[in-house]
């Protein structure tokens, strides 16, 4: 039992790093139809600053910072640059223009800072444990899992109460009415690329602090992930993306904990195949995004 | 019908050069970008330093300059095979392959059918020369010997349960397999076996498993590499994992010994290390005094080494640059120095005997446990994936 809990504390702090990551992609979805594979290179730049912020010997807290506010900068240029001349293009040219920044990116990196992972220096608490009656539990676990309810419930409030926000709602239920109300296209767009920005940052950290090194490749997996779990939520859904994300992170670590030995070698499989019987049932994901209109032949 | 003569005498003459010239042409097709580039990156400096350092010296043996070729094959495997075609038309003596085996073998058919040599910057799988026949060669210490190198240590340190974590994706990262044949015949027990996935970030459910066995395992073996890890190693020790951690030639980077706590006493296998006065400790120095930096990792003096080998194969065949002469000198090398190491391919298939280091992490710094010479007995054969 007790094992099983503590399986169960793994899955939600991966789930939550999922759920961030899928909410970022989901951000941008929602109101451009742009799934933005270069979500992940925002990602690394955050690592980077990290990594930087941490030779220079800044204290963490004020690294994170900085490497998060790097995240959200990186996104509203990336917009700014790659994105708005494209915006009305077909899905298909979007698409391939993320593709495009992405592969970029990874090259700058490889390029400009070193091809090779660079370590981040990180204070050595972040790899300490407190025993929880039963359960030990990674301070980096406790922080993953507390920085997604933190996160979660801003996206809430944001979502819900602020201006920008509500006018983000608006334009991913339908654009057109919403600047005809005299939401202003630009703004909205760059509005959703700083909080995807803010979403790939944390999650930045959060992957990070758990792997200690960031490499100019390091956004392809995380990347992937989320896409999977935002599909699997409802593409376009801020709600999906985060029970996608969850269900991600379940899927994994239960499968990694109790799936045979002999079995063990096809665990990815296993896990997407699981995917696919959800998407059977629910073609549009867990919680389809309301503004989706997709016709199902 | 002179004329003809004529012109086939001058084909056969320029066909004939390169055999006479003094010029080695070495085609790199090499990953210069993507998931290799963390080796051969590296790597390729310490090539440039060897070349550029024999052709200060007015070349091999004073008289055969070295020149590189170089092409990025950006990890792909595909492209490995097309940008070795290149090469080959290009007329190259000898081709350089990427450190892993799987892009390495995708040249195979090329280099067999123009039977021009290649050796593989890095790639440790003793099943690489094996499967690519008698014109690949490797350069790194084989993962069989490093396995039984790491085993024998933990045998003798009196560990006597191991648990292993290892990868099916690629031959390299299958050495824990080798490890627990090395252990189970010295006698150990294993206690246990994971998979994972290259690319895993979590490795919470594993670490969670091996805690949870009663009695905990005394050594647990990877040879999961960066990114995968540090995280693994960190999952392991915050869910209460206490036993020995050996890892492999992979994780010989700063990032291991940046990791503070965590990683303090890990064990792994690596290629070589710098002791007073040894041949690694000379080629660090020259490294700084070129680049203004020290190296960040081995593998620059295992590029070092790769220019070397064929410095030597060049010489034994009196400057010769006809590729099968120099596929029947390489194989026919004994103890060439090299920055790492003495390099023997004399008696092997490809895969060259070459000394093994085994560091352990204090304090944040390397400490060389041994350069053993594995008992050759125990060393298991290779394994096919």
């Amino acid at each position: 039992m007790d094992l099983f809990l503590q399986q169960t504390v793994n899955a939600f702090a991966l789930g939550g790093t999922y759920a961030l990551l899928a909410l970022g992609l989901a951000v941008v979805f929602s109101i451009m139809g742009l799934i933005n594979f270069a979500h992940g290179e925002l990602m690394t730049i955050s690592g980077y600053v990290l990594m930087y912020c941490g030779l220079a010997g800044l204290p963490f807290a004020i690294s994170v910072a900085l490497a998060i506010s790097a995240a959200v900068v990186a996104a509203v240029l990336m917009e700014r640059i790659a994105f708005r001349p494209v915006r009305n293009a077909s899905g298909a040219t979007m698409l391939v223009t993320s593709f495009a920044v992405a592969m970029i990116l990874q090259v700058l990196f490889q390029n400009l800072i070193s091809a090779r992972s660079q370590a981040v220096l990180l204070p050595q608490f972040l790899s300490d444990s407190i025993r929880f009656g039963g359960l030990i539990i990674g301070i980096n676990k406790i922080g993953a899992i507390v920085t997604t309810v933190v996160m979660l419930i801003f996206l809430d409030w944001f979502m819900k109460h602020q201006k920008a926000g509500i006018a983000m709602r608006a334009s991913a239920e339908d654009f057109s009415v919403a600047r005809l109300m005299g939401i202003r296209a630009n703004t909205v767009i760059a509005g959703a690329f700083a909080l995807s920005g803010l979403l790939a940052g944390v999650a930045a950290v959060l992957w990070v602090s758990q792997r200690a090194s960031v490499d100019p490749l390091m956004g392809f997996t995380p990347v992937l992930k989320a896409f999977i779990a935002a599909i699997l939520g409802g593409l376009g859904s801020l709600r999906g993306a985060v029970a996608g994300g969850f269900l991600l992170g379940a899927i994994e670590i239960y499968l990694a904990a109790f799936l045979p030995q002999e079995l063990q070698e096809f665990r990815d499989p296993i896990g997407l195949c699981l995917v696919v019987i959800v998407l059977l049932f629910r073609p549009n994901g867990l919680i389809p995004s309301a503004a989706l209109k997709a016709e199902k032949v | 019908m002179r004329k003809l003569l004529l012109s086939t005498t001058i084909a056969a003459t320029l066909a004939a050069l390169p055999a006479v010239a003094d010029t080695l042409r070495v085609g790199v097709a090499t990953a210069q970008t993507g998931a290799l580039a963390y080796a051969d990156v590296p790597v390729s400096v310490g090539m440039h330093l060897a070349v550029d350092e024999i052709n200060a010296a007015g070349g091999i043996g004073g008289k055969v300059t070295i020149e590189l070729i170089e092409k990025d094959v950006r990890s792909d495997a595909a492209q490995t095979s097309i940008a070795t075609q290149e090469l080959v038309d290009q007329g190259v003596s000898v081709i350089v392959l990427p450190c892993d085996s799987d892009p390495a073998l995708a040249a195979i058919g090329v280099i067999s059918s123009a039977q021009i040599p290649a050796i593989s910057t890095c790639a440790s799988s003793p099943t690489l020369p094996m499967i690519g026949g008698e014109y690949m060669f490797s350069n790194f210490p084989g993962d069989n010997v490093q396995a039984t190198v790491s085993a024998q240590w933990a045998w003798d340190q009196g560990h006597r349960s191991a648990y292993i974590i290892y990868s099916p994706d690629t031959q390299y990262t299958t050495m824990p397999l080798y490890f627990a044949e090395v252990f189970e015949k010295l006698g150990g027990a294993m206690a246990g076996q994971a998979t994972n996935t290259i690319g895993q970030q979590d490795f919470s459910a594993i670490a969670t498993t091996v805690a949870a066995l009663d009695p905990q395992p005394d050594v647990i073996m990877t040879s999961a590499y960066e990114p995968d890890f540090p995280s693994m190693i960190k999952a392991l020790r915050a869910a209460g994992v206490t036993g020995q951690i050996i890892g492999s030639d992979g994780i010989d980077s700063p990032t291991t010994f940046s990791l503070g706590d965590v990683a303090e006493g890990l064990v792994f296998t690596t290629a070589g290390h710098p002791t007073p006065g040894s041949s690694l400790e000379t080629f660090n120095t020259a490294y700084e005094a070129a680049r203004g930096e020290s190296p960040e990792t081995v593998f620059s003096a295992v590029g070092y080494d790769l220019i070397k080998v064929l410095e030597a194969a060049v010489l034994a065949v009196d400057g010769s640059t006809e590729p099968t002469a120099l596929r029947d000198a390489i194989a026919n090398l004994e103890n060439v120095q090299g920055a790492t190491s003495l390099i023997t391919y004399k008696g092997t298939d490809g895969m060259p005997v070459r000394q093994v280091s085994l560091i352990r992490v204090k304090d944040g710094d390397r400490e060389l446990l041994g350069q053993p010479s594995p008992d050759a007995a125990l060393i298991p054969a290779p394994r096919m994936q």
